[in-house]
């Protein structure tokens, strides 16, 4: 019999991601994926002076600051035409790997793990156990039994307290958690860890971007760091060297446990690699320009269609023709009144709200389309586009993890089963190794044209007077942002942002195609529908990012995710 | 020295949930503070926040809250009242993270030793970059309890002399504080 699910975490401002499932036989037979709160935020920028434009976009999400001020200065520099110098790309570049990096990590130890790892097995695990279990994955230097007892000793404690603090509320014991008691403490420790690594890289955000969240280096031509390799003060020897130790140690890290501990992890839920693929399109803009003009990057961009690796097609700037005339925005389903499909520049955001209706409007994000076809953006289409064009640092991190994968699964798994869940996983875990690479090049880069006597950070921006418009790429943690802008006479006169989420939330369209987080839980087993563990593990494997707009703290503790089934 | 954190908390592009920020911004202009007091604008940290909390004396915090009571209200919360209903099941795991910060902080043993949030109700979230009349005529007294705070952990602190606002996203004057 079919039973319908809603999970939906209340808010007083009820605006987060809302995801309802029809359940049949056990199986997920329909889904929709919605935002219950409009946001709106586009519409503050109007009018105003487009080099402000970055402060306010990086305050549209508390997590994706960065990247939001830093499509938006690539925006308005695109309109202008305007390049900037070398210096201001890789110390950008620094910024976005280092946040890339920051934000990996804790998506993946703190955000999404515990849907596999469950805490309350821990106090039954043999550390010594643990311990050469660990040593037989990686070299890290932190597998000891001593570190794996203290790890325990913690959880004990919690445990016998009754308080469980951070780790009440979850779904312990479920019956699709199963890994042995040892796998599950070997992966706490290292959550541990990770709060210690993560940090690192966000500190090197700080000391290039001055502070997080919220970046201040950044400026429409170029950054406002100023160099001298012999100052304290300003960006000099000194503290690139400190950045590059805080760097190394993130790198080893990445490389030593955290690729280690996703494909151990992912191998013992294998079955998860033929879950939740979904919406097989995949799209990713070309990012780390590795020259002032940007003409070359060190992660391609490209679109595949239908999941066919071989018909892969490359965009070779942040320019690409391809990608800026096929972008269309759709509100068929979406809260929304004016025309069905829009270009961004010529975006419309009118509210015209209705009731959850499954079956007209149900939400407030719109639907992105790519040459009129949904598409999957995120890690995995990024790890799929290098791969299928031969990038030989993709294939090196895909290639390394799928060989520990199938190891450990005892059984071979392929790109082809990157296609899933678990890929998505896998697939953020070979891309933090790779940026964790290139942070190390684009390091060297910035140091050796400093060393040149370029001391070049910023090109200053004029405004014609006429209409021109322009937008910014950039390849987030979630995947591919863009920012549209239209300036007039130097202001603002619209301004739309198509951000990863809204790629992978976004509703049916108006051929009736499911957005991504729908398409992939289509037949997704579930074994319980009062705790649909397996649900959130689907949508967690994408990184959502909908709700931090709004920071309102609910003390009544309300937040509690209510799962309805009807 | 004690370590000590004010943080605004909150997005400064929805209404009355830029409450935080903007008295932070307020009091770093108004004030100086002994060191080891730091004043931070947060914005929207969510888990980031571990990173901003982790090994301080003390930490005051100022967040809009949604308890029902009308606009400008000023509620005191302690470390208790945050943590009591335990961290959500949520569906998008960057929801924001207060309660999530402090517990983490708490089990890795590295949480403040002295929580105060000061809570004000909101009367409007949407998108817009201006307080609405109730909270912004609370704004005074929010500063007041962050300094009666700081006298209760004995911390000093005294005007400062022609320091500029950076309440940059208001696009009204911001009004001085009369300092004393």
């Amino acid at each position: 019999m079919a039973k319908r699910i809603t999970i939906d975490p209340i808010t007083r401002i009820e605006g987060h991601l809302r995801v309802d499932v029809q359940v049949d036989n056990g199986r997920v037979s329909d889904a929709w994926a919605s935002c219950t709160m409009w946001r709106g935020i586009e519409k503050i920028l109007e009018g105003r002076d487009p080099r402000e434009a970055w402060l306010f976009t990086q305050r549209f999400c508390g997590v994706c600051t960065t990247v939001h001020a830093m499509a938006s200065v690539r925006a308005v520099e695109d309109a202008l035409k305007l390049e900037i110098p070398a210096n201001a790309q890789y110390i950008r570049n620094l910024v976005l790997i280092n946040h890339g990096l920051h934000d990996h990590i804790v998506h993946f130890y703190h955000l999404s793990a515990l849907d596999w790892v469950d805490v309350l097995q821990i106090p039954k695990a043999d550390p010594a156990k643990t311990s050469s279990l660990a040593e037989s994955l990686s070299p890290w230097t932190r597998n000891s039994r001593n570190e794996m007892k203290a790890a325990q000793d913690k959880v004990k404690a919690v445990a016998a307290s009754g308080q469980l603090g951070i780790f009440a509320n979850g779904y312990w014991g479920h019956p699709a958690m199963h890994l042995s008691p040892e796998v599950n403490l070997l992966a706490f420790s290292h959550y541990l860890q990770a709060l210690e690594y993560q940090r690192k890289s966000n500190q090197v955000v700080g000391m290039l971007g001055g502070k997080t969240p919220h970046i201040q280096n950044l400026t429409v031509g170029g950054v406002s760091n100023a160099i001298n390799l012999d100052s304290q003060a300003v960006l000099g020897m000194e503290r690139l060297e400190q950045m590059k130790v805080l760097m190394d140690e993130v790198a080893t890290f990445v490389q030593q446990v955290y690729l280690p501990d996703a494909c151990a992890i992912s191998a013992m839920y294998a079955d998860w690699f033929g879950i939740g693929s979904g919406v097989k399109n995949y799209l990713a803009v070309p990012e780390l320009p590795i020259d002032a003009r940007a003409t070359q990057f060190d992660l391609p961009g490209g679109y595949i269609p239908g999941g066919d690796v071989s018909s892969v097609r490359a965009f070779h700037s942040h320019a690409d023709d391809q990608f800026r005339q096929s972008v269309l925005e759709d509100v068929t389903h979406s809260y929304y009144a004016g025309k069905t499909r829009l270009h961004p520049w010529k975006g419309e955001t009118v509210p015209e709200y209705t009731d959850w209706q499954a079956d007209k409007k149900y939400t407030w994000v719109k639907a992105p389309r790519f040459e009129n076809k949904p598409a999957q953006v995120g890690p995995l289409a990024q790890v799929l586009v290098g791969y299928a064009q031969g990038h030989p640092l993709t294939r090196k991190w895909t290639d390394a993890a799928l060989d520990r994968i199938s190891t450990v699964a005892g059984r071979k798994i392929g790109v082809a089963q990157l296609h899933s869940t678990m890929g998505r996983h896998a697939a953020r875990a070979i891309r933090a190794c790779m940026l964790a690479e290139l942070g190390q090049k684009h390091w060297q880069l910035l140091v050796d044209n400093i060393a040149k006597g370029d001391l070049s950070i910023h090109n200053p921006p004029s405004f014609p007077s006429g209409t021109i418009q322009g937008v910014g790429t950039h390849e987030a943690p979630r995947g591919t942002l863009s920012h549209w802008v239209v300036v007039d006479g130097g202001k603002i006169k619209n301004y739309q942002a198509v951000v990863p989420s809204t790629w992978n939330a976004s509703p049916r369209d108006i051929a009736g195609a499911h957005g991504p987080y729908e398409a992939s839980l289509l037949d997704s087993p579930i074994a319980n529908p009062e705790l649909p563990l397996e649900v959130l593990r689907t949508i967690h494997s994408f990184d959502p990012c909908m709700a931090c707009a709004c920071h309102t703290f609910d003390p009544t503790g309300k937040q509690i995710a209510k799962v309805k089934v009807l | 020295m004690k370590q000590v954190l004010i943080a605004g908390i909150g997005n400064v592009l929805l209404g009355d949930d830029g409450v935080g920020p903007y008295v932070a911004r307020l009091l770093s202009s108004s004030y100086s503070f002994e060191p080891g007091v730091e004043v931070e604008d947060l914005g929207t940290p969510a888990l980031d926040l571990i990173d901003h909390i982790t090994g301080l004396d003390a930490l005051i915090l100022i967040d809009s809250v949604d308890d029902g009571l009308p606009g400008g209200t000023i509620t005191l919360y302690s470390k208790d009242d945050i943590v009591r209903h335990g961290p959500p099941v949520r569906m998008d795991p960057h929801s924001p993270a207060l309660t999530e910060s402090l517990l983490a902080a708490e089990f890795v043993g590295t949480a403040p030793k002295e929580v105060l949030l000061i809570g004000i109700s909101g009367s409007r979230y949407d998108a817009g970059c201006q307080l609405s009349a109730p909270v912004q005529a609370a704004v005074a007294q929010v500063v007041d309890h962050v300094l009666i705070e700081l006298d209760r952990l004995d911390l000093s602190y005294e005007p400062a002399q022609n320091k500029q606002s950076e309440i940059w996203w208001d696009d009204a004057p911001v009004a001085s504080l009369a300092v004393s």
